[in-house]
């Protein structure tokens, strides 16, 4: 059953119009302005104002504190919803976190209707509701509590408002979790505040350990409670109701919300609803980036099959009530200043829903429900959920089959995980080989186990390419006479490679140990001022152990650090070893002079251009770039995390390497100061000249197991490349070949540079040209105009 | 390799002026296309006029050329010239290729490239996996690959030895010995046929068709994965004589289907770049709906044609 159709631009088709529900829902969110609801940061506020509720146990006063915001918070069922809950007030709304990273974020306040890229809605009583809470959050905001010395402030301060170097995400809160909603829907709330009662008995009253269960209990109730109010509105909106269909559906919504999340979900419906509920109340609690439902075609499936058995359930309702909750990912929005959504563009959340793959005892896991999900996310095509589609060497020659016809019908979902290099690699990194087969992408690209993994996947982004500046310069910007880096050998005494490297990994070594001294702070920071209860109550070994997920209390707890522009870094010491010590064409200092001079001598720009890149299977090139990812994993190794976890390598970028790009001097490769970086592990921009086949064997250089956070690896093609059946089968046996010699992950990017070109101008005509930025999709429409111009040049592999 | 050599055929070593990875439409699969250098025919539509001399040769960017004379400073000949579309002249110019080293904007390349049989294999061999994975392989091209015979005896049972699957694109006109020893390393032969009439064929590629007729017929009677193919040239070879000659021809040699690939212009925009003595022939490319009657006209005879788009 198809409920309407798109074009593959993302327009509906016209003659299927409001033909139905799943239609007019998507509608009506896409139609909808995003805004800023202060219904959190105005809850939030007011119960921290009050100075007992200060004193209280850090455990217990952010429980109560959601709790209230659960409690007080505008709730609305929107016409035709199956599945009902708001994450805000608007229909497509985002919430500040005044304590987390919100006073950076509201010193936008007056830009952020008016602003080109992202604008959102905010009334001016909303302003004056944001304006009233600054005073009370400006000395107790996260980033400033974890830093006491003065020193550290000030580069804070510098860092928040214009990261260079590196960009410390968690101190916005941690999030990115794929929370164990398989138990929520199983034993309901009261399930969990059972559990906790049993372990708070065994624990000294007045404990941390105390505080903590009391603190899931609260919070435990609370979210049943707010099933509640959903259940007494339905049913109020079903007395006045004059469609006797839609009065029923109403009763039938506070029949489920009555029952969930509070017991165990007794159909599918409820499954999906308590499920949902949690989801909002996550992105309530901490950052609201990240929360991701994970494995919904595992942990659902066994309620789908009761159902359809007894007959209370068709798989054409199934697909309805997926596709309601899939529209309803996509309600949420980041608000983010002007400065984040440089670096995180295209309003994304990162709620990953992933299908297919290997179970936990080995066999394979495609199910009914895989391929509805399929369906719908062709079908749909919105920018929530991040839809993610694991391949084994068991995944069915049919699943397989369907996903190729999607991408390469243009579809840029679902993005390709290998199952049999990430669980090798999980395995290796300390996982059980069943937890690691149950493993979700959470974020872009990053592998956690579901409901186990407590994983800061996206703690920090490193600009790698300004450490190679560093390294030519004595630990120096370029022109800058403060030393921003470590000492190291001033490139005049440099004699071979070797001393180059050398000087790249002091660099490297001492930008990492100064990142570890920020993120550190800001981990205790997290654990000491804003613990997480709820989360930590869907997470394996919080409740056993009595401690928070920020404490590392789950079974599982990584951080992962991003190495931004590998290649460009890659590439550059290529060249500097190519130009100057094979060929001899230049002097180490005079290249460098060049680089200050911004590469004004054309000539050698073109020469240094031209030199072998990244990409191109070269190996001598090639070899470079896994050279800086080897140490980038090496030298994190050497630290770990305060909650007991490993900091692990991850390759993608989100849209930073534009930004990154912009703020760093010219480099060895060819590059002029400002131009933007290659995106995650892609080459240089329009370095890939030999087309996917060299590509594939340049990527397949890198040792995955050094990068156990993920890769995101772009796979672009003109649409006439891909056309016609060939193309399809073409692009089918790339991707098998690339999985087959051990590929790690790939997003497909089927575009036809002039529709970019034409939405670029006239983005009226596309409201909703749905493209791949960075391991997530985004409108274009909803991207700056940078980024807009680096889509079109990725659109097509031959220039 | 300098002009004034003899130019004689290779044994171990080969001319070619491109390679082509993820080529998709030159057989099954995922193919390497490799592009030898040299053609016994110069046909007015050419594609690749750069492919048609058996020798290397100079060509020259206008367009990324910043005027930096640093190739004249290089040039022992003293042939570089401020001609703003040729920047050497051919008369003085020995292919040393001292210039095209110097050329930091790379506007003077050198289009072809001497190639060892081991590196050649070495090269297509870089993609083996996704000729294992999609049934694919080389395609031999150009130019006229079996001008290279005498490399190709050498080189090919190499590839064979790796289980590549192999296919020739040829324009026929070869010894036919030649051919004969070679079948057993090709897998497909994709033959031109490009006009029946023989004077007409040899106003347009220099050459008379009888040879080229008379290869096809034998290879019809000894080869399963022949494939007969037309470049559709509007006006020249698109009039119903001669696509009922074709199909004529065709069906006594038992051969029923026909590919036909579109002209297009692209390859004269190379005309500029190069010292040829071929001028433009400034054809508009035909659309789709011409195409489809030269279709229906094959069709119409009993010849199953495929069109290439």
């Amino acid at each position: 059953m198809l409920f309407y159709t798109t074009d593959h631009l993302g327009r509906p088709v016209a003659e299927k119009k409001n033909l139905s529900r799943i239609f007019r829902l998507k509608e009506a969110v896409q139609k909808a302005n995003p805004g800023i609801c202060t219904d959190r940061s105005d809850i939030w506020t007011s119960y921290h104002k009050i100075p007992d509720n200060r004193k209280k146990s850090p455990h217990i006063r952010i429980a109560e504190a959601l709790r209230e915001v659960l409690m007080y918070k505008k709730i609305h069922i929107y016409p035709d919803e199956l599945i009902v809950g708001n994450y805000s007030s608007k229909r497509v709304g985002g919430s500040i976190f005044p304590e987390l990273h919100g006073v950076p974020v509201l010193l936008d306040i007056f830009k952020f209707s008016k602003r080109k890229v992202n604008p959102l809605q905010v009334s001016g009583k909303e302003t004056w509701k944001l304006l009233k809470i600054i005073p009370f959050w400006s000395f107790r905001f996260l980033a400033l509590k974890a830093y006491r010395s003065p020193f550290q402030l000030i580069r804070l301060l510098i860092h928040q408002l214009k990261g260079h170097f590196y960009i410390i995400n968690e101190s916005g809160g941690i999030s990115h979790i794929a929370p164990d909603y398989a138990k929520l829907i199983t034993v309901g709330t009261d399930g969990i505040v059972a559990e906790a009662t049993r372990f708070q008995e065994k624990s000294g009253k007045d404990t941390e350990k105390w505080y903590f269960y009391e603190a899931v209990k609260i919070i435990a109730n609370a979210l049943a409670k707010f099933g509640d109010r959903y259940a007494d509105l339905a049913q109020k909106m079903a007395e006045s109701e004059s469609d006797s269909n839609r009065k029923q559906e109403l009763l039938e919504i506070a029949q489920i919300c009555r029952n969930i999340p509070r017991k165990g979900a007794s159909s599918f419906q409820e499954a999906v609803q308590s499920l949902f509920f949690a989801q909002i109340a996550i992105n309530l609690e901490s950052l609201d980036n990240s929360v991701c439902p994970g494995r919904m075609d595992q942990y659902l499936y066994p309620f789908y099959l009761k159902d359809i058995q007894h007959h209370k359930l068709t798989r054409d309702k199934a697909k309805e009530i997926l596709s309601a909750f899939s529209i309803k990912t996509s309600e949420i929005i980041p608000v983010f200043s002007e400065y984040l959504t440089k670096i995180h563009g295209g309003m994304f959340n990162g709620q990953v829903v992933t299908v297919g793959g290997l179970q936990p005892d080995g066999t394979d896991g495609t199910n009914d429900l895989t391929y509805i999900f399929l369906e719908i996310m062709d079908e749909l095509r919105m920018r929530q959920p991040n839809y993610h589609a694991r391949i084994s060497n068991h995944s069915p020659q049919k699943y397989m089959d369907q996903i190729n016809q999607m991408l390469s019908g243009g579809s840029n979902s679902p993005a390709l995980y290998n199952d049999t290099v990430i669980v090798d690699t999980m395995v290796q990194h300390g996982y059980s080989i069943e937890d690691a087969r149950d493993y979700t992408g959470v974020g872009c690209v990053e592998p956690v186990a579901q409901g186990k993994s407590f994983s800061s996947t996206d703690a920090a982004l490193v600009n790698v390419p300004l450490i190679l500046e560093l390294a030519l310069n004595q630990g120096k910007r370029f022109g800058s006479w403060f030393r921003s880096g470590a000492k190291s050998m001033p490139v005049e005494k440099m004699q071979s490679m070797d001393d180059m490297k050398t000087a790249f990994e002091v660099q490297l070594a001492d930008q990492l140990s100064r990142l570890m001294k920020d993120l550190q702070a800001i981990e205790i920071a997290n654990r000491k001022y804003h613990p997480t209860p709820l989360s930590s109550c869907l997470l394996d070994g919080c409740l056993e152990s009595g401690t928070c997920s920020t404490a590392g209390g789950a079974r599982y707890n990584f951080s992962g650090i991003q190495c931004v522009a590998p290649a460009d870094t890659g590439d550059s010491l290529y060249a500097i070893e190519k130009s100057v010590f094979i060929d001899k064409k230049i002097t180490l200092p005079a290249l460098v002079e060049q680089l200050i001079q911004n590469l004004s001598d054309k000539q050698l720009r073109s020469y240094l251009k031209g030199i072998e890149k990244f990409g191109n299977d070269h190996s001598d090139a090639d070899k470079w770039t896994v050279y800086v990812i080897n140490k980038f994993t090496d030298e994190l190794n050497r630290y770990q995390n305060t909650r007991g976890g490993r900091y692990v390598t991850g390759l993608y970028s989100v849209t930073l390497h534009e930004y990154y790009g912009r703020i760093t001097g010219a480099l060895p490769n060819g590059r002029k100061m400002g131009e933007s970086f290659s995106s995650g592990i892609s080459p240089s921009n329009g370095m890939d000249r030999l087309g996917p086949t060299a590509l594939i064997n340049s990527i397949n250089r890198i040792d995955f197991t050094k990068t156990a956070n993920g890769i995101n690896f772009n796979l672009k093609f003109d649409s006439r490349t891909l056309r016609g059946s060939t193309g399809k089968l073409a692009l089918k046996n790339l991707l098998s070949t690339y999985f087959r010699k051990g590929g790690m992950q790939a997003q497909v990017n089927v575009l036809d540079p002039a529709i970019l070109l034409a939405a670029k101008e006239n983005p009226d005509l596309y409201p909703n040209l749905l493209v791949r930025v960075s391991g997530y999709s985004a409108y274009f429409n909803d991207l700056s105009l940078e980024m807009k111009d680096e889509i079109i040049r990725r659109s097509s592999l031959t220039n | 390799m300098n002009k004034d050599e003899p130019v004689h055929f290779f044994n171990d070593n080969t001319v070619i002026f491109d390679i082509q990875r993820f080529s998709l439409h030159d057989g099954p699969g995922i193919r390497t296309t490799v592009f030898f250098k040299g053609c016994p025919l110069s046909c007015a539509w050419c594609q690749n006029p750069e492919s048609q001399n058996v020798r290397p040769e100079l060509i020259f960017y206008k367009e990324s050329c910043i005027q930096c004379f640093d190739c004249r400073k290089h040039c022992p000949e003293n042939a570089i010239s401020d001609h703003s579309m040729l920047r050497f002249d051919p008369k003085r110019c020995t292919l040393c290729g001292q210039c095209v080293t110097q050329c930091l904007t790379n506007s003077l390349r050198m289009i072809g490239k001497k190639w060892s049989a081991a590196d050649l294999l070495g090269e297509i061999y870089k993609d083996i996996d996704f000729f294992i994975d999609s049934g694919g392989g080389i395609t031999l091209s150009g130019g006229e690959p079996l001008l290279q015979a005498n490399f190709l005896f050498q080189w090919l049972p190499m590839v064979k030895e790796k289980k590549i699957h192999t296919t020739l694109e040829t324009c026929g006109l070869a010894n036919w010995m030649q051919i004969e020893k070679l079948l057993p390393w090709i897998d497909i032969v994709f033959y031109d046929l490009k006009h029946m009439n023989d004077s007409i064929h040899k106003k347009f590629t220099g050459c008379g068709n009888a040879g080229i007729l008379e290869n096809f017929s034998r290879l019809s009677r000894s080869k399963s994965g022949l494939q007969a193919r037309m470049p559709v040239i509007p006006g020249i070879n698109n009039s119903v004589e001669n696509i009922q000659a074709t199909a004529n021809f065709l069906k006594s040699n038992h051969h029923f289907s026909i590919h036909l690939l579109p002209y297009h212009n692209l390859g004269e925009a190379k005309l500029k770049r190069m010292y040829s003595q071929q001028h433009p022939m400034n054809i508009a490319p035909q659309n789709s709906e011409q195409l489809k009657q030269t279709q229906e006209l094959f069709e119409k005879e009993k010849i199953h044609a495929v069109l290439y788009d």
